[in-house]
């Protein structure tokens, strides 16, 4: 199968064009690197002839509100027009769990103008929401530091390893696509508290965690269980030890 | 397709944060739910706490009625619903679903919450239609759990959710923990809301108690009536009717004549006839302990004709209730509803039966208050005038004869006409007849026809209801009604207008009357004596009196002579009074100087008896004590009056002759000097000696008796 995965150069892009292409498919990783650009629409057409399967990893390069919302929207416009000028057979696309719970943040209504846009567009799609990545950690502690205290709301949080997403971005790729959205998640639940604490403590970073009531997320109030799927989930292979330890070994 | 992939759901590992923050969460949810008392919060407060660390759409709670073998929905998480904008929604939340079918037996034998995909249930014949909806509207999967109380199923948490899978062990593992307390807090709800139930029928029944204890007249009872039934109660007066005094029919006393709106022709008919306790319906509401309830819609089909009355208002049941006092029925009370509280019914009505006993009691002493007023007014008035006319006096022929027919005609109940001049005692007869009539003990009452205007004497006869014209304020009983079992004298009965007559003629053939405004006929047993200064055959014929009135009122005619015509009565009169009015003013006159008494014989007395007396009032007051020596005559009065008697068509000549005879006749002769007819004539001696000579009048003329 001919695989164009977007944004084939990021976290999650590049694992999955490694998987793609140990498992024999002709695999083009797109990105303005390599000439392919979804916001200009340069190069898609060409990227684009005789696919069967789009994966859409990019991200928006800057997170401001108004930036993000016409990126994902050109982007998904131009990208979704030239699928279904070249007859595409799949599209799929990586979301975020809850991401219709959040729609005070900016960058998750641009996500979800997303997902509307792929429902929208026709083309046969499979849309995998999936929770935080546990390489998210670190950011999200850094944005919530003042001094040196990381001020934490008690959100329930179930995020996963990357490469567990870049396993099931894989076999979803290779699988019919579902024309609707599949969960993922890490393997266990906690608090957001209690994982940052122990993130911190693994690293000996001497921030202090203080956990809040305030349901804060990168700034927008969310629910307690926004960010953990609900009804039914894959759940990724790698907890959150094994992960830890990973990383630490490569550090 | 979908179910294949739905075989065991992964579940994450919970870590110790988790597992400690879910579990505060359900001790916090616990408590607060325990605390609700309203039943809209407690499943908002259940389906927004829950949501915060569980994803489903939204929940229900029904409850099991046994009695009917059902459940109905009992809280609603209306915000998140999303099948509230299904046309089926509003029938849905007030629906009966049966629990004899196997989808609500195999929840009910579940040992704790159930899920189920609503593609695999709701297909099947006997499941409740609720699945389907929710289906529609984007639901794929319910849980179901029982709600225990005391061991026993009491009802059931639905919750819903459009992503099939949402309903983790952990989320059963939740709901089977706070269902104990839900339970509890719905049974707390049920019985508070009974409480508050209770307590609200009793405060409105208290409420309505006040209100009621104030009413005194069947207009404030009217407006409090409906105040408290249509605003309060959802509930329309059709009708009251109440017991008539004979205890066989039944009255409309009150009633609604707004409701039954464009069929009102049809409604006044029906309520405008008096109907008897016979009446079928009336019958079994009065023979009932508690009341009946008609359904409407049965009623028509069954054929009564005053159920297509009741369905134009729409409700649903007409309630109706025996009106009692203690054990006395006083009548019924007829209600529109489509549904009312036993208790309330029962307490409103014997409200209403005590309120209207108290305004028939209030009305009854009203009238006898009112009667004995008027009563008391009267006998007052007649205190005055009784007095003045104790005795009759004179013992002349022309008297004598008055006398007899007195005595002949007092002991019947005939009906007497009494004629005769201006001041001859037309009155004194009357009450002369009556005081020698079995009715003496009751009060003779008089109505001087001649004394009020035209549209006043019709109420002043058979009295009047409240409201019948503009100015009738309060209830007015006639003198006819007054004088019932007793005489009424109509005095001056020739000036009493057509119209009256004509009901006047009414009530002497049919011995009864109706009030004006009034319907209800008052049978009276009145003795009718009348009186008049005219010549009524005369009225008859100019049609200014109605020919058959006259038939009955001159059965016994008694005409009273004018006091010229008895000029022997004179002196005693004259003494009679002179004894009277010096008793009054004080003074000692017993007796009349002759040439006072030669006066007053000569004087014509065009004023009769009253004339006399008032002249001799004024003597006595002029004169000083001793012997009334001057009487006042006035003498224009003299010269300007003219008998009846002289009103024929005559020449000046013999007007001349005639009048000269008969003041010669008055002086006995005397024909000039004091007392003598020139002075009365205002003419010398002489003058009148020629004009006699002139005319011819000679001795004879004048002393020949007539």
């Amino acid at each position: 199968m001919k695989i164009v995965v977007i944004g084939g150069s990021g976290l999650i892009g590049s694992k999955v064009v490694a998987k793609l292409s140990q498992a024999g498919h002709e695999v083009i990783s797109a990105s303005p690197a390599t000439g392919i650009n979804t916001i200009t629409g340069e190069g898609l057409d060409e990227a684009l002839a005789n696919t069967d399967v789009v994966v859409d990893l990019a991200n928006s390069p800057s997170f401001e509100d108004k930036a993000v919302m016409e990126f994902f929207q050109t982007a998904g416009r131009n990208l979704l027009a030239a699928e279904i000028r070249a007859g595409v057979k799949h599209h799929l696309a990586l979301s975020i769990v809850g991401v219709d719970l959040m729609q005070e943040s900016g960058y998750m209504r641009a996500k979800k103008v997303q997902e509307d846009l792929i429902k929208q567009s026709g083309v046969p799609h499979t849309i995998m929401r999936s929770t935080q990545f546990f390489e998210f950690i670190g950011g999200i502690a850094n944005q919530a530091t003042e001094g040196n205290i990381v001020h934490i709301s008690d959100l329930q949080f179930q995020p996963i390893a990357a490469e567990d997403v870049a396993t099931f971005v894989t076999e979803a790729a290779l699988s019919a696509p579902v024309n609707g959205i599949q969960e993922i998640a890490g393997p266990g639940r906690f608090t957001m508290p209690e994982l940052i604490t122990r993130y911190l403590e693994a690293a000996t970073d001497p921030r202090k965690v203080e956990a809040n009531q305030n349901l804060q997320y990168y700034g927008a109030k969310i629910s307690y269980a926004a960010l953990v799927p609900a009804g039914q989930a894959k759940l990724g292979a790698i907890n959150f030890d094994n992960w830890l330890s990973s990383q630490l070994a490569k550090a | 397709m979908k179910r294949d992939k739905s075989q065991e759901p992964q579940l994450p590992v919970l870590s110790q944060a988790v597992l400690e923050q879910e579990r505060k969460m359900l001790l916090d949810l616990g408590n607060d739910i325990t605390r609700v008392r309203d039943k809209n919060d407690l499943l908002v407060l259940f389906s927004k706490r829950l949501k915060r660390y569980f994803y489903f759409t939204h929940t229900i709670v029904t409850l099991i009625d046994e009695k009917s073998g059902t459940y109905t929905p009992f809280l609603l998480d209306n915000e998140s619903s999303p099948i509230r904008k299904h046309p089926m929604y509003p029938e849905l939340i007030q629906a009966h679903f049966r629990l004899n079918e196997p989808f609500i037996q195999t929840v009910l034998q579940a040992d704790g919450p159930i899920s189920f995909l609503l593609e695999d249930i709701m297909e099947q014949p006997e499941s409740p239609v609720f699945l389907k909806v929710n289906y529609e509207k984007g639901v794929r999967e319910i849980l179901m759990t029982k709600i225990m109380m005391e061991d026993k199923p009491m009802g059931f948490i639905h919750m819903y959710t459009d992503k099939p899978g949402s309903f983790t062990n952990e989320f059963r593992s939740v709901i089977n923990g706070i269902i104990p307390q839900l339970s509890g807090a719905v049974s707390n709800i049920i019985k508070n809301e009974e409480i508050h139930k209770t307590e609200r029928e009793k405060s409105f029944l208290l409420d309505f108690s006040n209100e009621i204890a104030q009413v005194r007249s069947k207009t404030d009872l009217q407006a409090a009536i409906f105040k408290v039934l249509d605003k309060t109660m959802g509930t329309k007066l059709a009708m009251i009717r109440l017991l008539d005094d004979d205890e066989v029919h039944l009255s409309m006393f009150m009633c609604d004549p707004t409701l039954f709106g464009g069929t009102k022709a049809t409604f006044e008919k029906m309520s405008g006839t008096r109907i008897t306790v016979e009446e079928p319906y009336t019958s079994k509401v009065l023979a009932s302990r508690e009341g009946l309830v008609f359904n409407v819609a049965e009623e028509i089909r069954s054929g009564n004709d005053y159920a297509k009355l009741w369905a134009t208002t729409g409700l649903k049941n007409m309630y109706s209730f025996p009106l009692r006092v203690g054990n006395r029925n006083i009548g019924t009370i007829w209600l529109l509803a489509n549904k009312l509280s036993k208790l309330l019914l029962k307490g409103i009505c014997a409200q209403i039966s005590i309120a209207i006993a108290n305004i028939q009691a209030n009305e009854k002493l009203l009238a006898y208050k009112k009667q004995l007023e008027d009563e008391n007014d009267y006998l007052k008035e007649q205190i005055r005038t009784i007095y003045n006319f104790s005795e009759i006096v004179g013992n002349g022929a022309a008297m004598q004869e008055v006398y007899r027919l007195i005595s002949l005609v007092a002991t019947s109940g005939t009906t007497v006409l009494v004629l005769g001049e201006t001041g001859t005692g037309k009155e004194l007869i009357a009450r002369a007849i009556h005081n020698a009539s079995p009715r003496k003990d009751k009060l003779m009452v008089k109505v001087n026809c001649a004394a009020l205007p035209a549209n006043l004497i019709e109420s002043e006869l058979f009295g009047h209801e409240r409201g019948a014209f503009t100015g009738a304020t309060d209830r007015h009983i006639g003198k006819f009604e007054l004088a019932n079992q007793s005489t009424l004298f109509l005095d001056e009965i020739g000036e009493l207008p057509l119209e009256a007559q004509a009901k006047l003629l009414r009530v002497i053939q049919e011995r009864e009357l109706e009030r004006v405004g009034g319907k209800q006929t008052i049978k009276v047993d009145v003795r009718l004596i009348t009186a008049t200064n005219r010549q009524l055959e005369e009225a008859v014929r100019k049609g200014q009196f109605r020919e058959d009135l006259y038939y009955r009122l001159n059965v016994f005619p008694i005409t009273l002579p004018p006091l010229r015509d008895r000029p022997e009565d004179i002196a005693p009169l004259a003494n009679f009074f002179v004894k009277k009015y010096a008793r009054n003013a004080g003074r000692k006159i017993n007796q009349i100087a002759p040439k006072a008494m030669l006066q007053l014989r000569s004087y014509s007395w065009p004023g009769n008896v009253r004339e006399l007396e008032h002249l001799i009032e004024r003597s006595v007051l002029l004169s000083p004590d001793g012997v009334l020596k001057d009487v006042y005559l006035s003498s224009k009065n003299v010269s300007e009056q003219q008998s009846p008697a002289h009103l024929a068509n005559r020449s000046l000549e013999e007007v001349e002759r005639s009048y000269i005879i008969e003041v010669l006749k008055r002086c006995s002769g005397k024909i000039s000097g004091i007392g003598g007819a020139a002075e009365i004539l205002q003419v010398p001696g002489n003058t009148l000696h020629s004009k006699m000579k002139k005319l011819g009048i000679t001795k004879a003329d004048y002393f020949t008796q007539g």
